[in-house]
């Protein structure tokens, strides 16, 4: 009891501050998570088809072997080396179709604009550029991943359980602000990189809908419960709001994670063909007759 | 048996084999490993970021550390289990690759470093310990930690 008097009386003065940080992290979502967590699993368990020959624009196969980890065929894993030998052949091949006629084409070609600019080329074709971007991408992930979790661990009250919980929001949370931003500016020089694929890219999809989603889940906690924290900072089990909130969080952060690590394979790829007629439509893909 | 053959073993292996057939199995297992590493972030920058005197500065470190505990050793755990599996379907690859040799001298001491000098360091919980030696033990652990995160990273890439 001492104890926790003794916590209480430390961390009252401070604790309004912090808005925009707490705004960022945690709180609670919809049942679309639980829908689009399923259709995800779906998508990973559903085989695919048959590989079509691999059609990419040659500029583009540089920067596509870092991506393309798997070919169904062998189940090999394509790396440089393997790319080396027959790829750039049948990518002379291809024919140029303009992606713009697809379903919401104005997007698609803004983004292959983006993707013939000369600042993506050339972050795409550098030797270290993009692979020195995504370390940073990952080291970020460290510091807002991790510490966002060991956030919800302790509103799940798994870890730090006499410390309360406004003095972990306090002190943890502005790092993951900083993490979220390094990697939002990280995250969207990768994209530069690659963005026709990627904004055409299912799991890049999931992922960004996903992250809408645990924003909310931010908002709704701290314009909520958090507000109350007061009444409930020093409990080492928090109100059911709050432990609603911090599990979604983690089911929105891990499934943003693996969702984001996803986007490298091409599984559902538009350049593959023939896929299910609901991937090329989640993935606004029009497929051209010479594909089937 | 020398340390090739024994990559090269690994290689062969029934597990080995069985993840590099499979289109999917090495994607899942990385993106495990990937929230892995995240998790041992979050279990080490909790520590260090108290050390730094940038985190949780009103909590004793030597109890931080206990509840980041086994977090740090599940995930690390989880990290080793899984990057196992990893390493045995291109074993080969990791011979002859730079990075594969620097994460594993990172990992070794970042592992010796975290719990020898600083878990002293913890345990002393700021009894005749400066704080700039703290500091020191931070940035050497947080360090050596993110030398694991990018080697690993740099792995994937040719």
């Amino acid at each position: 009891m001492a104890a926790r008097e003794r916590a209480v009386a430390i961390c009252r003065p401070e604790i309004t501050e912090l808005k925009i940080a707490d705004f960022l992290m945690q709180a609670r979502g919809t049942s679309l998570l639980a829908l689009l967590v399923l259709l995800l699993c779906f998508l990973v368990i559903a085989p695919t088809q048959a590989s079509a020959p691999m059609v990419q624009r040659s500029d583009e196969l540089a920067r596509q072997v870092h991506l393309i980890s798997s070919d169904t065929a062998g189940g090999k894993w394509a790396r440089l080396a393997h790319f080396g030998e027959g790829a750039p052949i049948e990518a002379s091949l291809l024919q140029d179709e303009s992606p713009a006629t697809a379903p919401g084409g104005s997007l698609l070609a803004f983004f292959q604009r983006m993707g013939d600019s000369s600042w993506s080329t050339g972050l795409h074709e550098s030797r270290y550029a993009y692979d020195l971007i995504e370390s940073v991408h990952v080291w970020a992930l460290c510091l807002f991943f991790g510490l966002a979790v060991m956030f919800d661990f302790r509103l799940l009250n798994r870890t730090m359980r006499s410390v309360p919980v406004s003095e972990v929001a306090r002190r943890l949370l502005p790092w993951t602000v900083v993490g979220f931003v390094v990697m939002v500016i990280s995250g969207t020089l990768l994209f530069s990189a690659i963005p026709l694929r990627s904004y055409q890219n299912i799991f890049f999809r999931t992922k960004m809908i996903m992250l809408l989603l645990a924003g909310l889940n931010v908002w709704i906690f701290h314009s909520g419960v958090y507000r109350r924290v007061a009444s409930w900072d020093v409990n080492t089990v928090p109100p059911r709001a709050a432990r609603v909130a911090g599990t979604l969080s983690l089911v929105l952060w891990v499934c943003i994670v693996l969702s984001g690590r996803m986007i490298a394979y091409n599984w559902f790829d538009c350049d593959r063909q023939p896929q299910r007629p609901i991937v090329n439509f989640l993935t606004s893909c029009v497929p051209t007759a010479s594909e089937h | 048996m020398s340390l090739l053959a024994l990559f090269q073993w690994c290689e062969q292996s029934g597990i080995g084999d069985t993840i590099r057939r499979s289109s999917w199995l090495f994607p899942v297992i990385e993106a495990v490993h990937l929230l892995g590493l995240g998790l041992i972030g979050g279990a080490v920058l909790v520590v260090d970021l108290r050390l730094l005197d940038l985190g949780l500065r009103r909590y004793s470190v030597a109890r931080l550390a206990r509840d980041a505990q086994p977090w740090l050793i599940g995930s690390l755990g989880l990290m080793i289990a899984t990057g196992g599996l990893l390493f045995m379907s291109e074993a080969i690859k990791c011979y002859y690759h730079g990075a594969f040799w620097f994460k594993m001298a990172s990992l070794f001491l970042a592992i010796v470093f975290t719990f020898t000098i600083q878990r002293k360091v913890i345990m002393a919980d700021g009894v005749g310990v400066s704080p700039r030696w703290s500091k020191v033990v931070a940035l050497v652990s947080v360090a050596l930690w993110s030398g694991v995160g990018i080697g690993g990273r740099w792995i994937g890439f040719s």
